[in-house]
């Protein structure tokens, strides 16, 4: 009997993973063991077996492949795989070679060694570590991971929480799914270091209702982990749980997230106090990114100065990109931070779809900055982008072909900032209506020469006026666009107008 | 029919009556709900609102807020296509349209003897194999147009 791998991830499967697994489920001659995936979801639905020399790979495969597989004909090694192989994996290491729910896989993967690294120093000592590694939150904010646990460390309260972020709303993002779904004891071992170094005996995971596989999962595992006696924080029980939101964009923002934790609508409150001071119910509360938790067990186990030595002076260690949009191979890439734009959507991205050609990049989420062909060498790190009044964000990369129509594009940043404000301040809740508005007339035609400039300005207001990044970034897409592709939104004035 | 629902109801409240020291938590509440009856009926309001101890105004700011609680019954087929701005470049727009081309309804509408309902989505986290499309509860990847009639014809 020949064993299959087959990835049983969300995207693998509706890349047609379930087709197979359903065509072959009554073959004697193979057993199929269903992995996570390793990302390369141009190559989806995937099948590997173990040959000779390592793991082999049939791509885009279909029912009717299965004879040549178990013949082994034709295979590509898995090292082989450019797409993987210019990666430098560590986070995702264990992906689409482990099962997701084995624990004596993620075991033997090297799973658990930071947290039997935590578990011999104080909780002082595992903040140190963090301070030495460098990392920063992959959130969004990219705040530094240490000061936060620091904070709650300090904190006296009869309790604590430890909350993982897994709203992930940033469209063309998907790692943090990945994590859940595919390592999910990688995010649960994160958690349980955060509540060691800060004393936390309960833990929320708070999953976006549109993310259903990684919720069950992440249920799945934590009662792995409870029955193996893996959940506890210094002796005491800890307890952790999935909690399920509802759709809402804004409630990725973390004082909202806990907002909506509690019950509530999940509306944006002013900081300070910060939810390390005070958050859940009024407790010392970290919200870290499902992301940020998953690259701590590594930190633990090779230490901080490990972490340090990878990517660049201020953005340490490895991030997780997220291809998507019109590139031929999109995917998970893990590199060390530094590496270029054009290199990621060239050596990863292998290009445009076969007939489109590149028109501008996104980077960050639908409140990331777009760039044209000319900025493509900016190197992928928070101080560059920074730099650039851009963001890196969560790591995602969506790549618009030349078909997209910038002013559409535009409307829709603002149409869907307005469906998303959550109505706490002025700018946000009405300048959002008021900018969608204003381009809506620029389709039909009716735009004027003020109006460019009064949408200009009303960007300007939001950034600067905004109480959160939903309202003080939306503008970055609208006004990017508007930057360097002016001739599109002046050629849709009115005719009158544009005579002027 | 309305015991069922009404069993089902009490058991999803049930299951959230608030334990002190927990306080009620009416979005957990309002999902339970929903899961048990496919939708929160607004006519029930006030028995959610009594059995978590809070006032109707409180549960009614909350189902008003979060775009995936639903107070109408969908059709027995739910579609939801995403608006992600991976599948946006990839072209869903045009999905989207050939379903409603291929079901007549518009989005946010439900097809005549309720075998559809039509909706948008936020980012479904596929834009790896982009464009997405949710029935029910399975995902299609990149979908194109042409496919749309054959696809939806498994759904009765
Ligand atoms: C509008 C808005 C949406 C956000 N969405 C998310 C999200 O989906 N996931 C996330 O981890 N952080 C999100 N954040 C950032 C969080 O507020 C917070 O900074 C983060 O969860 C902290 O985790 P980190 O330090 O690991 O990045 C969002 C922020 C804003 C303003
Ligand atoms: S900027 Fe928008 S989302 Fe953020 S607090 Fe203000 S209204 Fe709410
Ligand atoms: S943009 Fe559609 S799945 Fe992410």
């Amino acid at each position: 009997m020949v064993r299959l791998y087959l990835a049983n991830d969300t995207s693998s499967r509706a890349a047609g993973a379930g087709r197979l697994a359903d065509a072959w489920s009554e073959r004697p001659e193979i057993q199929l063991i269903r992995t996570s995936s390793r990302g390369a979801f141009f190559l989806e639905p995937m099948v590997e077996r173990d040959m000779l020399n390592g793991r082999e790979a049939w791509f885009n495969v279909s029912p009717n492949d299965l004879p040549r597989i178990v013949a082994g004909v034709g295979g590509t090694p898995v090292a082989e795989i450019p797409f993987l192989q210019q990666q430098t994996r560590f986070t995702f290491a264990n992906f689409g070679i482990t099962e997701p729910l084995a624990i004596d896989e993620y075991q033997t993967g090297g799973g658990l060694k930071g947290l039997a690294a935590a578990q011999g120093l104080s909780p002082e000592a595992i903040v140190e570590e963090l301070r030495l590694s460098r990392l920063r939150g992959r959130g969004g904010a990219a705040f530094p991971v240490w000061k936060k646990w620091q904070v709650a460390q300090q904190a006296r309260a009869e309790q604590k929480y430890v909350v993982a972020n897994a709203d992930e709303g940033d469209a063309g993002t998907y790692c943090d799914r990945m994590i859940m779904e595919g390592d999910p004891f990688r995010l649960i071992e994160g958690m349980l270091i955060c509540a060691r170094a800060i004393g936390a005996t309960r833990g929320f995971i708070y999953c976006r209702y549109e993310y259903p596989a990684a919720a069950q999962t992440m249920r799945f595992a934590i009662q792995k982990a409870r029955e193996a006696d893996l959940l506890d924080c210094d002796d005491d029980p800890f307890d952790l749980e999935v909690v399920v939101g509802a759709g809402s964009y804004v409630c990725g923002e973390e004082t909202a997230l806990l907002e909506s934790l509690e019950g509530r609508r999940g509306v944006v409150l002013a900081k300070p106090p910060y939810p390390a001071e005070s958050g859940l119910y009024g407790k010392p509360t970290v919200v870290s990114n499902v992301l940020t938790f998953a690259t701590i067990p590594n930190i633990l186990a090779n230490g901080g100065a490990w972490h340090a030595s990878l990517g660049t002076e201020g953005s340490c260690g490895t991030m997780a990109l997220q291809l998507g949009g019109r590139v031929k191979q999109p995917g998970l890439v893990e590199v060390p931070f530094g590496l270029t734009l054009r290199d990621v959507l060239d050596r990863f991205g292998g290009g445009m779809i076969p007939g489109s050609r590149f028109k501008a990049v996104q980077v960050g989420g639908p409140l990331g900055s777009l760039f044209p062909e000319s900025q493509l060498d900016m190197p992928i790190c928070y101080d560059a982008f920074a730099k650039a009044g851009a963001i890196l964000g969560h790591g995602g990369i969506v790549v618009y072909d030349d078909q997209t129509d910038m002013v559409e594009l535009a409307r829709h940043f603002m149409a869907f900032t307005a469906d998303e404000s959550c109505g706490k301040c002025t700018p946000c809740r009405v300048g959002s209506v008021r900018g969608r508005e204003i381009l809506e007339r620029i389709q039909r035609g009716q735009g004027t020469a003020e109006d460019l400039i009064l949408l200009a300005d009303l960007g300007e207001t939001m950034k600067a006026t905004s109480l959160c990044a939903l309202g003080g970034r939306a503008p970055y897409p609208v006004l990017t666009a508007m930057e360097h592709f002016p001739d599109e939104f002046r050629n849709k004035l009115s005719a009158f107008s544009r005579q002027q | 029919m309305r015991t069922q629902y009404g069993t089902r109801l009490a058991e999803a409240l049930e299951s959230c009556r608030p334990v002190p020291p927990d306080k009620p938590n009416i979005l957990k509440t309002l999902l339970a709900v929903q899961a048990g009856l496919g939708y929160v009926p607004t006519s029930d309001l006030p028995q959610i609102a009594q059995v978590l101890g809070v006032t109707d105004a409180q549960v009614a700011g909350v189902l008003s807020y979060y775009s995936d609680l639903r107070t109408q019954p969908s059709s027995r087929h739910l579609i939801r296509v995403c608006r992600g701005e991976s599948c946006t470049a990839n072209h869903g727009l045009r999905v989207l349209l050939a379903i409603q081309d291929h079901v007549c309804v518009a989005v946010g509408g439900s097809t005549q003897a309720e075998r559809f309902t039509v909706e948008q989505m936020s980012c479904a986290g596929n834009c790896a194999v982009s464009p997405t499309v949710i029935v029910d509860d399975e995902m299609y990847g990149r979908v194109v147009p042409s496919q749309v009639a054959a696809l939806l014809e498994r759904y009765e």
